[in-house]
């Protein structure tokens, strides 16, 4: 087994994706899982591949550099810990916080500062902050997921109380609540 | 991950559009606490209600605070007092009311359901008791409600039945003239009452339910009403066909609310979930209007011609919304138009643009009745009895509930104020013409028989 996570960072266009998964497949490696975001311009992409034994980090790190040396993008691979994987069956429940209000300096920081302390795992946080009134400029969702050893009372009485500070709008419901209103 | 606008969609109902679970209704059964001795009557239903209810109202509020959305009324019904109290004379039927009346205050709940009678077909002696009983029960007490069952279309009607309640209304209204009658707020007349509908006043538990069971009612006008008006910003020339699928899509969601939080708030009492009730129920906030949707509907108010159209296309597509959203819906399912509860309908009529006739035609459509609905105190027993005979007939002929909550305010004329404060709300009396007849119809007494679609067998 030879687990391999490949970053992708670059400016975003068209063929990208293409360029670097024909690439892995002349390689003979065998894609697991693909991510891709785009913030603003930026393209990040991630690839989990299961690499065959012939071909190890260094030498798949060394290839793709020089393989994309004049792409303007930039590769990182590394290995996957495979023991280390997420236990899928981690009890717990998954709630959405969303804020609406003003921007200023350092809000995700302070955030995640708190649900840090309480060593709850953010699954997923997107924010914009464009100023204006529009709810939409200005919101910071994060998916955390909380197990039965979290004080869940006392992280969000902090996370309020931090709102309030900020005047944000803050909002902490149990992701079930999504489900029910948007997925039928 | 959800998307930005579902996330905000979903805020924005609860936090500008007031979308909440309007109550949370505990059935407990009570035929096992019958005793022919009072006191030990009185001591089994406080043991058992005081059991299974002991949580429920902090259950309700760590589930509202899980999800974000609030429940507002934790309520219990329980099986009709006429049936488990069946032995008990008049003035035991009040200290039963008084007792239910302490219950529900030790578990911190507004109202508590079941003072109630189904005597469609004919009265037994407890229901007769029970009867008696209503106007000093909802006089003495503040949080039980009671219904009487008067017709089935099953059963016909029960024009004693009607007659006797008229009487019990004037009563009650006579007992509280300090508050503007407001015992009869507290009192439902029905016409094919369900047994396992979750709101007040009409709430009790039927015989053919579990020993307890939770069953919920939605709310959510505010959340229709502003799905309508988007839907017509976006695309001003909408058909109705369009509006009807923009509020049945609305329904869906504001009942896939109620039936999560109602499921979990059954799951953590340990308790059976019973029904979603799909009632569209207004309060006097603005913005939690059934009579704002009629605006948004381009009436100008509710009560003016096409008001029955709209009612009828809006009844009809939250319950295609709801009925695809849950398996289980039940109660009343339909939009109330409480006159005093709902700020927007009061104005209507005080306005003159809803009339007591339009709203009994109105009343055809939907579900409930007359509901909330104060008239001058000098009606007299035969015209009140008229309005009830009239309004059952409408749930007896089209297989359907309807019900009455009338209020004859002492000493008060149309065109008068009321308030009855909360959620209740206030109103202006309604004009009904010929109050003061004493039309011998209704004293004739006996049943009106059932009609030719009942039998169905």
């Amino acid at each position: 087994m030879n687990k391999l996570i490949i970053t992708v960072l670059g400016k975003d266009r068209p063929g990208i994706i293409s360029l670097v998964t024909n690439h892995l497949y002349e390689l003979e490696c065998n894609l697991e899982n693909v991510n891709q975001m785009i913030l603003q311009n930026e393209f990040a992409g991630f690839f989990v591949v299961e690499a065959p034994a012939t071909l190890p980090l260094e030498t798949l790190q060394k290839q793709m550099n020089e393989e994309f040396k004049d792409s303007g993008l930039v590769i990182h691979c590394n290995e996957v810990e495979t023991n280390g994987q997420k236990d899928e069956f981690l009890k717990g429940e998954t709630f959405l916080m969303t804020t609406i209000g003003p921007d200023q300096k350092g809000l995700v920081a302070r955030f995640s500062k708190i649900i840090a302390r309480y060593h709850v795992n953010i699954e997923n946080l997107k924010a914009v902050f464009k100023g204006g009134n529009d709810p939409l400029g200005n919101i910071m969702s994060y998916q955390i997921f909380i197990t039965p050893d979290v004080d869940q009372k006392s992280l969000f009485n902090d996370l309020r109380q931090k709102a309030d500070e900020l005047n944000l709008d803050i909002r902490i419901q149990h992701k079930n609540i999504f489900e029910a209103t948007n997925k039928i | 991950m959800y998307d930005d606008n579902e996330i905000l969609s979903t805020i924005e109902m609860v936090k500008n559009e007031n979308l909440d679970v309007r109550a949370v209704t505990l059935g407990i059964n009570l035929f096992d606490c019958i005793s022919h001795d009072l006191q030990k009557f009185k001591t089994n239903i406080r043991s058992k209600i005081v059991t299974h209810a002991a949580d429920l109202v902090k259950t309700c509020d760590q589930v509202g605070e899980k999800y974000g959305i609030k429940v507002v009324n934790k309520r219990i019904s329980i099986s009709p007092i006429s049936l488990v109290g069946a032995t008990f004379s008049t003035p035991q039927m009040v200290e039963i009311a008084q007792t239910l009346n302490d219950i529900a205050r030790q578990v911190d709940i507004d109202f508590i359901g079941g003072f109630s009678a189904l005597v469609e077909k004919g009265i037994a002696p407890g229901d007769q008791a029970l009867i008696n009983a209503l106007p000093q029960a909802l006089f003495e007490t503040q949080r039980v409600c009671a219904s009487v069952n008067v017709a089935t279309t099953r059963a016909g009607i029960n024009m004693d039945a009607i007659l006797e309640m008229s009487k019990a209304i004037k009563k009650a209204a006579a007992l509280s003239s300090d508050d503007d009658g407001l015992a009869c707020a507290k009192l439902c007349v029905f016409s094919n009452i369900p047994q396992d509908m979750p709101f007040m006043a009409g709430a009790y538990l039927g015989v053919g339910v579990a020993d307890t069971v939770i069953n919920v009612g939605v709310s959510g006008p505010g959340v229709v009403k502003r799905a309508i008006e988007r839907g017509l910003e976006k695309t001003p020339n909408l058909t109705l066909g369009k509006i009807a699928e923009i509020i049945k899509k609305t329904a869906c969601k504001v009942t896939r609310v109620g039936e999560l939080i109602g499921r979990e708030v059954a799951q953590n009492l340990d308790v059976r979930f019973g029904i979603v009730d799909l009632s569209l129920a207004p309060t006097p906030t603005v913005g939690d209007s059934i009579g704002e949707i009629f605006q948004a509907l381009g009436l100008t108010s509710i009560g003016v011609p096409g008001s029955t159209a709209a009612l009828a296309m809006l009844n009809d597509a939250v319950k295609k919304g709801g009925a695809f959203a849950s398996s289980h819906v039940g109660g009343l399912s339909g939009a109330f138009i409480p006159v005093s509860e709902d700020l927007n309908i009061a104005n209507a009529a005080d306005k003159g643009y809803l009339t007591i006739e339009k709203l009994e035609s109105m009343t055809c459509v939907c579900s409930v009745g007359l509901d909330m609905v104060p008239v001058p105190g000098n009606i007299t027993e035969e015209c009140l009895a008229g309005i009830i005979a009239d309004e059952m007939a409408i749930g007896m002929i089209n297989n359907k509930t309807t019900a009455t909550r009338l209020i004859p305010v002492p000493g008060k004329k149309a065109g008068d104020k009321v308030y009855f404060g909360g959620l209740l709300g206030e109103a202006r009396i309604m004009n009904v013409a010929h109050a003061t007849l004493t039309d011998s119809f209704v004293k004739y007494g006996g049943r009106i028989p059932a009609p030719i679609h009942s039998m169905k067998n």
